[in-house]
């Protein structure tokens, strides 16, 4: 049994997540290995390193110089952000920073958990696939704070970290 | 662990303490939660509300009675807010979502015993009979 993908994108409508692109997944129930913990933390810190090519969505999240600096150095996440498997860790995903992706927890991770776990049971369930590293609504990015100046200036330290980090 | 160590622990680590809500609305969350088939707080929550209205550690969450303003971020559900979301779901009757990280949600039952749970199937990982242990847990995986 599982959601059609017209209900399944319902649902995402109704929870104001319609651009949320959505990929049909059989979840099957993987052993993992005993380390899993180490290298999953490991792979966040990569996966927020990672974020310095994510600059446009980076300025739509209006994030002060020192929440910028320590997201792209892998130290911290900003407030109310999550980072999520694509494919679940349980469900056999890897544990690699391509297997994550960032969203705010209130509301959009928590949207989704509720999303995935009212398919529980189900042999086929959708999983959100949010086609960049980072998931910000398209009606959210329509103005406010961010807008050029704020991707400049992210763009340029951006730029210096990676620079620093002898990362080109 | 008592309590006073706990938010001590906490404090230390960083944690941002939401003020403790009113004796009442603290009633009002236990008859809420009754009435959604979700479990009462056991005493150690209670009191634990009286002094604390919620607890943020970067992506781990406790809930509290009520929601939890931010400055221009959004804010933070209360209990009764997350429960009500997952009443129609079985496995969820007789247990309390109180806290959340990027991999768990923390539940706990009326008689004081809390549960790390699966967050895609809310299947029980872990039992506590700590329930302060089981917060440590919580908030300390929101700073990895």
């Amino acid at each position: 049994m599982q959601l059609s993908q017209t209900s399944a994108e319902k649902i995402m409508k109704d929870m104001s997540m319609d651009d949320m692109p959505l990929v049909a997944f059989q979840p099957q129930r993987t052993q993992i290995s005993a380390d899993w913990f180490a290298r999953y933390k490991a792979a966040r810190h990569s996966f927020m390193q990672s974020l310095v090519d994510s600059v446009n969505e980076l300025a739509f999240m209006n994030l002060s110089q020192e929440e910028f600096i320590n997201l792209v150095m892998g130290r911290e996440i900003p407030r109310n952000m999550s980072i999520r498997m694509r494919i679940p860790l349980f469900w056999g995903g890897q544990i690699s920073p391509d297997n994550m992706f960032m969203c705010a927890t209130f509301p959009h991770s928590q949207n989704i958990d509720r999303f995935i776990i009212g398919q529980a049971g189900y042999d086929t369930v959708w999983l959100p696939a949010p086609s960049k590293k980072i998931y910000i609504p398209a009606h959210t990015t329509g103005g406010g704070d961010g807008g050029n100046a704020t991707e400049d200036r992210l763009a340029q330290m951006a730029a210096q970290i990676v620079s620093a980090h002898g990362m080109e | 662990m008592t309590r006073e160590e706990f938010l001590s622990a906490m404090r230390a680590r960083g944690a941002e303490i939401a003020p403790a809500a009113p004796r009442q609305n603290i009633a009002t969350t236990n008859a809420l939660l009754q009435g959604m088939r979700a479990a009462m707080m056991p005493i150690t929550m209670t009191e634990f509300y009286a002094v604390v209205g919620g607890i943020t550690n970067g992506s781990g969450y406790i809930f509290g009675p009520e929601e939890v303003q931010r400055n221009n971020i959004y804010p933070v559900p209360s209990i009764i807010s997350i429960n009500r979301d997952m009443s129609h779901i079985p496995a969820m009757h007789g247990k309390t979502i109180f806290g959340r990280n990027d991999l768990f949600f923390f539940a706990f039952d009326a008689f004081g015993t809390a549960y790390m749970l699966d967050n895609l199937t809310l299947r029980p990982l872990r039992k506590y009979d700590d329930i302060f242990r089981a917060m440590t847990d919580c908030l300390a995986a929101g700073k990895l």
